[in-house]
């Protein structure tokens, strides 16, 4: 139990490390990689002092160590800074887009997994068929092609077409929420959700259901399958109860990493379908020099990806009793 | 091995000298050496494919005519900085965008004002004539528009042999709009479809009466004193008033104000309309009118600083009279900048110490224009209300505007193409025009621009120090083909810093400067350049 404990510290301190290092990273690689973002904010034709004047109202002025103290002693108490495009505090925009994101991201993520994983199993329990080939192609179809182009697709034929489904946007405007909840919990914004997450599911589809019919194939080799066999219970019951648990594990990793990532938005999709996400800020961030914004949406990103990181591995330490603590 | 190495150095040493020494004699003999190499800076390909290729199509030519020329893709703010900051470039491809209040001659002019050619000034080129600096403070100060305007294309005659910038050439914005849903919206010259205009003039003709613009641009913030956008501007026009606003033919109107007047060479009296309010139903006064005014001085907000350059302070005078006192008799003060800034009340800026600062959700957004502000939501959608009680209210035909935010112009597209919304804000890409075209519910609109891609010479160099040198670069411009070939003939060759289309203060008879490779030789044969065996240009 105590070697667990300490193995679960120590991987909280290497999230946090990992944190750390990718906080510094984004800072030093922003003010070294992107113009100076005065020239992006600035009109044509202003004189040297009024630029001074607008980097120094942005801390810009400060030698750059001091700027990255400030940076760090800022994010520790949750303050991202001023976004210099929108003049307006980081963390607020951020929230903002990344609620939007998710919202679109978890239930195509939801989607994927939970038709692309049994999917998975039923193809490998079928190896080799017709059926095994074909579920294979259109997996790896999706995965490959360009989301811009399913999505411009779907946009062409269910939008324009036949003119069931909104082409973009979250919801139908002027529609006003009153909160977040509000916004989510209608019929509108479940119409407008319908494309861009079928979309963003297809694409996702194929790696849950590759993992999980590999991960089968390697575990109908293993012996306690054969005893299964010999005990003689139906296949059915051996390829769900016996057999799908245990190939699980990898399932469940992948999805974790790709939930973290997904709070990047998926910038292709979020275009597309103008939906209103962080990867769309991202773009415009980067696009507009505003490093503050970006940095930031970056590290909420690292963020994601770490903690469903450590959650996995805390989630190994309790499913997998294989998973040693060193 | 030391002396062996010394040897070595020796050695080549001399022959060195010797091959200098021969060179020199060789170049004496014709006393004319190869014209320096020059670079050619412009955007990325993927920043703006149009003015990328320009560059190609120049420094082919110029090859031709003799020249090592270098194009330089620069990222675009790092291009921005090298030209204007540094102004550390030979010849740069850059642009100017026409906003509507650079129709007045002043802002394009003084781009070749000498006092601008410091670092960071509007003049990177560096061009001086004493004789244009001159005539450029007549104009400014005369508030005869006549002959205000025999100055103004006096200067253009000037400058233009000298040839200090090539102004490439002028591109159209092609916009459309749905004439199923709404009719009356006429292009203005610089704003496309979507000016302040528009929604006063949009008259529907289908079962929706509040207009719906689309477009892939929102504003940064709508905060008066911290908005540095063209996209905040539009929107905050509509429901800001100014004392004047300029008419679709950029002629200034009296809006807020009732009347205009020059008291003496340094005042100006503005006399108020009678009876105006703001949307929180408090009455607009001379005394809002001049807080507006010296509040912006006090909060020293860079965007509009050239408009108020020449004001000392505004003074209220009575109920609706305030006085603007300038540091020095200024033309456009009454045309453009009376035309510029919003009219902000009183009692909400008074107690904003730092306005600059203030978060948009702190930010006021009342105004006394024709519109009220609803709604911002950023990312999806902006919405306006019509003022019932303003002075113009009777003549408005929609009961609001609204503004959908698409992440980019396919999106746009195919909301106009659905039916989402009834205008574009922004141009259409070149694929989407021949579709726009052939849908029989839109207009697809020409607009051409008053804002051009320049070609600027870096004077303080050589070889483009050399008006002759410059004249033949210019020549050897292929301008023609950049209009039909990279514009696919939407747009129209430049040939003065004040376009064409602007036809009051326009010269149209100045030098033209067409592509022609036999005159572009001739000019440098004239003013001493030969060509060696392999064709390089020496001076």
């Amino acid at each position: 139990m105590s070697s667990r404990r300490s193995y679960l510290i120590r991987r909280v301190l290497h999230g946090f490390m990992a944190l750390f290092i990718i906080a510094t990273v984004l800072f030093f690689l922003f003010r070294l990689g992107l113009p100076d973002p005065t020239a992006a904010l600035i009109t044509e034709g202003l004189n040297p002092a009024e630029r001074e004047q607008i980097r120094a109202s942005f801390g810009l002025d400060q030698p750059i160590w001091e700027q990255y103290f400030i940076y760090l002693a800022n994010i520790v108490q949750g303050d991202f800074g001023y976004s210099f495009h929108y003049r307006a505090p980081v963390a607020d925009i951020i929230w903002e887009r990344l609620g939007n994101t998710m919202i679109l991201m978890l239930p195509a993520i939801i989607l994927a997994y939970g038709i692309g994983a049994p999917l998975g199993a039923w193809l490998s329990w079928r190896r080799g068929s017709r059926i095994d080939t074909s579920g294979i192609f259109v997996g790896l179809m999706f995965r490959s092609a360009p989301m811009f182009w399913t999505g411009m697709i779907a946009i062409l034929f269910f939008g324009i077409g036949l003119g069931w489904l909104p082409t973009s946007g979250m919801r139908t405007l002027p529609y006003e929420a009153s909160s977040f909840l509000d916004k989510i919990f209608t019929l509108d914004f479940l119409h407008h959700l319908i494309l861009p997450a079928l979309v963003v599911a297809l694409y996702y589809l194929g790696s849950p259901l590759l993992i999980m019919r590999n991960t089968m194939l390697e575990v109908y080799g293993e012996d306690f399958i054969e005893m299964a066999r010999a005990k003689g219970l139906p296949e059915r019951r051996i390829l769900y109860a016996h057999a799908a648990r245990n190939a699980l594990l990898p399932v469940v990793t992948q999805l974790a990493v790709t939930i973290g990532l997904a709070a990047g938005g998926q910038v292709v999709v979020e275009v597309v379908f103008s939906w209103p996400g962080l990867g769309r800020e991202i773009l415009n961030s980067v696009r507009t020099s505003d490093f503050p914004l970006a940095q930031a949406s970056f590290l909420v990103m690292a963020a994601f990806v770490v903690t469903l990181n450590l959650l996995v591995d805390i989630l190994y330490t309790m499913l997998d009793p294989r998973v040693s603590f060193k | 091995m030391k002396t062996i190495n010394n040897n070595i150095f020796a050695r080549n040493l001399l022959a060195g000298a010797v091959g200098l020494g021969l060179t020199t004699l060789a170049f004496s003999a014709t006393a004319q050496e190869p014209v320096p190499p020059i670079n050619l800076m412009t955007t990325t390909e993927s920043y703006d494919p149009i003015r990328y290729e320009a560059a190609f199509i120049i420094a082919e030519r110029w090859r031709e005519l003799g020249l090592e020329v270098n194009v330089q893709p620069t990222e675009f703010s790092t291009a921005l900085e090298r030209f204007y900051d540094q102004q550390d470039f030979d010849v740069t491809i850059l642009g100017w965008s026409g906003r509507t209040d650079r129709l007045d001659p002043q802002f394009f002019l003084s781009t070749l004002d000498s006092r601008q050619a410091h670092p960071g000034g509007n003049n990177p080129g560096g061009y001086e004539n004493p004789e244009f600096d001159e005539l450029f403070d007549q104009q400014s100060q005369s508030f005869d528009m006549d002959e205000r305007q025999r100055l103004v294309q006096e200067m253009q005659a000037l400058y233009k042999p000298d040839m200090p910038v090539a102004v490439l050439f002028h591109r159209d914005e092609v916009v459309a709009f749905n004439h199923d849903a709404f009719e009356g919206i006429n292009p203005m010259a610089g704003e496309g479809l979507y000016s302040e205009w528009g929604p006063m003039e949009a008259t529907p003709v289908g079962d929706r009466s509040t207009l719906r613009i689309g477009g892939p641009q929102e504003p940064d913030n709508l905060n008066p004193l911290a908005s540095t956008s063209v996209w905040g501007w539009k929107w905050m026009r509509l429901y800001y008033d100014r004392l004047v606003r300029l008419s679709a033919d950029v002629e200034p109107l009296p809006w807020a104000a009732e009347s205009v007047d020059q008291v003496d060479e340094t005042t100006i009296a503005v006399t108020l309309r009678d009876g105006m309010t703001f949307h929180d139903g408090e009455p607009v006064t001379a005394e809002d009118v001049a807080f507006t005014w010296n509040y912006y001085l006090d909060q020293d907000y860079s965007y509009f600083n050239s408009y108020l350059a020449a004001l000392d302070n505004a003074e209220q005078i009575d109920d609706l009279t305030v006085h603007f006192h300038l540091s020095e008799p200024s033309a456009s003060f009454a045309s453009i900048s009376l035309s510029q800034i919003p009219i902000l009340p009183k009692h909400i800026w008074e107690g904003i110490e730092d306005a600059s600062t203030l978060s948009p959700s702190d930010t006021p957004t009342v105004g006394s224009g024709p519109f009220v502000h609803e709604r911002f939501d950023r990312g999806e959608f902006m919405a306006l209300s019509k003022f019932e009680d303003h002075f113009h209210a009777d003549e408005i035909a929609v009961d609001g505007v609204e503004f959908i935010i698409y992440a980019d112009m396919e999106g746009v597209y195919t909301g106009l193409q659905t039916g989402q919304i009834d205008v574009t804000a922004w141009r259409m890409e070149p694929g989407q025009i021949g579709l726009a075209e052939g849908e029989e519910h839109l207009t697809v609109v020409n607009v051409p621009d008053f804002g051009y891609f320049h070609m600027t010479y870096n004077l303080r160099r050589e070889p483009m120090s050399d008006r002759a040198m410059r004249r033949a670069m210019t020549m050897a411009s292929d301008r023609e083909r950049m209009v039909n070939v990279l514009l696919d003939g939407r747009g129209e060759v430049g040939s003065s810093v004040i376009a064409p289309v602007n036809t009051f203060w326009n010269e149209p008879f100045v030098e033209r400067f067409d592509f022609d490779m036999d005159a572009a030789r001739a000019e440098l044969e004239e003013a001493g350049y030969s060509w060696d065996d392999e064709g390089r240009l020496l001076k």
